[in-house]
């Protein structure tokens, strides 16, 4: 007891959210019932977890470098388009399958590499304003699987692929065990490592960064690297799970990670939040989502909720904020007197 | 030489312009027409009006990504309006939209001014909310060319300028009326008037603009309730030109409408654009847009070429800013 009692103390925020988490599921068990949590719904939600939670967490790394990176969603699909190309036989045609999947992968994650690179160029050595630089990427990215797709899906890959977005571990699916790992480890990086420590210096003040040996331009280099490789596995994962390759899929992802990371206690100014928040941040999204599902709400009305819940979300922020530094101040006025 | 070509993006862009034009002439001749002209102003005359309210935004250090939610909003209800009262009058729409639009804006300002986050994000979440509250709470049904006020579609096809050639009949869209306006009141707002100096200083310094006595609180009052009106007109002007009103078309092009800002030299920290500029990148995408065809590429090359232009032009003019700070020893990231 005493130990959760320290655990809750230590990050109020991250304890608050996993408490509003527990509070819905245990809601919506007695609202849906057997539907919310039978195997097959549970298994879904799995399913469709870490093609999102990846994305999330590169916008995760965007944030807490006080940037942001619009580009994750166009890169994942552009690299999914890459390796279903290589996959179908159009590139490289007349290879055998395992040599075709090694290519592909290969490939998908090399183009991944490139363009977090170039976004990394771009913000690092050119300065560019990280929204806006993104931003043309994004659109370029997007460009290259449209002239190469044509706007069509690329449908067809070999089942040896398909195999890994469907495969089981224990009756849980081998992407979500995936996305554990990687989550795991990126919050080992965060809270242990020099370069976690770095991240969070970096991001709270850069040109105090600066002048404390920190090199900015390969460190956002890097962290911008990070981000592509994250989006490259939700690529590869998107097009393994849904068995096609298309421009233009998961276009709401791009709110729905910002969301999360507000609501995962990332701040967009960078230097704050916890990978732990953003997960449970994506479980909260995940089993909203499946609600909504179930009660067969329009795009529209997710819409609606969406775009409440980042409203409301930023608003309540901003006052536990203000709280927070009133009682500062307030406790730095009462030493001063005494 | 290379000091003048750097220092205006204007020229940069007017020297693109011509020398694609000139490229696609040779390619294809049918381009070479004034009828070409009078459609890409056709078809590029919705987002000039809304590009010229981004242009206030950008250049007030902010930006608006709900713009084209707010068009709708605004368009969609006025129509709606029109059909329930039955006033078959012009002018009736383009007055009830536009208010919708500066009441979303001010919204909009409100809620970036007392939550101080990046506008993005917020204008990203009401670009959904004002979306969501228009599809959920007022309707979501498409209101077709034969149910909708005859008015707005003589307006859509209404011109001020017709004659006749061997090639069939040509005519400047009405639309271009409004385009006009906004080009000129956002230039005069922002040349001639002390709160178009506001903007620019809150764009250009928060802390020098509050201490030389604007109110950043008014300024974003002002600049979003501007972009919102704007918005507002321009709803009026795409349901009049597409002789219908559906609940979910514009949402999602608001990007294309950032890129010509930035391609026109609109800095997106603020403080730095022109009107020229921002006419210029949106025309540059259009000419792309309508060009391609003519050169034998399909339409899905779009988003490569403007990527493109996006990226070097957003290069290049960081580089020089980047430069130009490492001189004076300013180290921003």
């Amino acid at each position: 007891m005493k130990r959760i009692k320290r655990l809750i103390a230590t990050d109020k925020n991250l304890a608050i959210l996993f408490a509003v988490l527990l509070l819905v599921m245990v809601v919506f068990a007695f609202v849906f019932g057997d539907s919310m949590y039978s195997a097959r719904n549970l298994r879904s939600m799995a399913y469709q977890i870490p093609e999102f939670g990846f994305l999330a967490l590169g916008m995760m790394f965007s944030f807490m470098i006080g940037g942001i990176d619009l580009s994750v969603i166009a890169n994942a699909n552009t690299t999914g388009i890459f390796a279903a190309m290589i996959l179908t036989g159009n590139w490289f045609p007349g290879l055998s399958e395992g040599t075709a999947i090694l290519l592909a992968v290969c490939v998908a994650m090399a183009s991944a590499v490139v363009f977090g690179l170039f976004n990394g160029f771009m913000v690092a050595k050119l300065s560019a304003n990280p929204l806006i630089a993104t931003l043309g990427t994004m659109t370029l990215y997007t460009g290259i699987g449209m002239a190469l797709t044509g706007g069509r899906g690329i449908t067809g890959l070999p089942e040896a692929f398909t195999a890994f977005g469907t495969a089981e571990v224990f009756g849980v699916p081998l992407i979500f065990l995936l996305f554990l790992v990687v989550a795991v480890a990126l919050a080992f990086f965060l809270g242990k490592t020099g370069f976690g420590r770095k991240l969070y210096l970096f991001g709270g003040n850069p040109t105090a960064a600066r002048f404390s040996a920190i090199n900015n331009e390969r460190f956002t280099i890097g962290v911008f690297l990070v981000i592509a490789i994250l989006s490259g596995i939700s690529g590869l994962i998107i097009i393994s799970r849904v068995n096609s390759a298309k421009v233009g899929y998961g276009d709401t992802y791009l709110l729905q990670a910002m969301l999360v990371c507000v609501i995962g206690g990332i701040h967009p100014d960078g230097g704050r939040g916890k990978v732990a928040g953003v997960v449970c941040a994506i479980l909260l999204m995940q089993v909203l989502s499946s609600a909504f599902t179930i009660l067969r709400l329009s795009p529209y009305a997710k819409k609606l909720i969406w775009g409440t819940i980042l409203i409301l979300v930023m608003g309540l922020n901003y006052l536990s904020d203000k709280q927070v530094k009133k009682r500062r101040m307030r406790a730095m006025q009462a030493k001063a007197l005494n | 030489m290379k000091r003048v070509l750097i220092n205006g993006p204007e020229k940069i862009l007017i020297a693109i312009i011509l020398l694609y034009s000139i490229f696609v002439t040779i390619v294809n001749p049918s381009f070479l027409s004034l009828m070409t002209l009078f459609d890409i102003i056709r078809s590029a005359s919705c987002t000039m009006v809304v590009a010229m309210g981004l242009l206030v935004v950008m250049l007030s250090g902010g930006i608006d990504v709900s713009f084209m939610s707010v068009a709708l909003f605004g368009g969609y209800v006025s129509t709606l309006l029109m059909m329930q009262t039955g006033i078959n009058n012009i002018a009736f729409p383009f007055i009830v939209s536009t208010l919708i639009g500066i009441a979303l804006g001010l919204c909009n300002a409100l809620l970036v001014h007392w939550l101080r986050l990046p506008a993005f994000i917020i204008t990203l979440g009401t670009q959904n909310l004002f979306h969501g509250i228009m599809t959920t709470f007022i309707s979501d049904s498409t209101i077709g060319s034969g149910i909708l006020p005859s008015s707005l579609g003589r307006f859509g096809s209404a011109a001020i300028l017709q004659f006749e050639t061997e090639s069939g009949l040509m005519s400047l869209t009405a639309s271009f009326v409004p385009v006009a306006a906004a080009v000129v009141l956002t230039w005069f707002i922002i040349n001639r008037t002390m709160i178009g100096r506001g903007v620019v200083a809150l764009g250009n310094s928060e802390e020098s603009a509050v201490r030389a006595g604007f109110s950043p609180l008014k300024i974003r009052l002002f600049v979003y309730a501007y972009i919102g009106a704007l918005a507002g007109i321009m709803g009026v002007m795409y349901i009049a030109q597409v002789r219908a009103a559906y609940p979910n078309k514009l949402v999602g092009d608001e990007l294309m409408v950032i890129a010509g800002a930035v391609i026109g030299g609109t800095k997106s920290t603020g403080g730095q654009g022109k009107v020229l500029g921002v006419l210029l990148g949106t025309l540059v995408i259009y000419l792309l847009n309508s060009t391609l065809i003519l050169l034998g590429l399909s339409s899905s090359w779009n988003d490569l070429f403007v990527g493109a232009l996006l990226v070097i032009s957003v290069a290049i003019t960081s580089y020089q800013t980047r430069v130009k700070n490492r001189k004076n020893l300013i180290f921003t990231e």
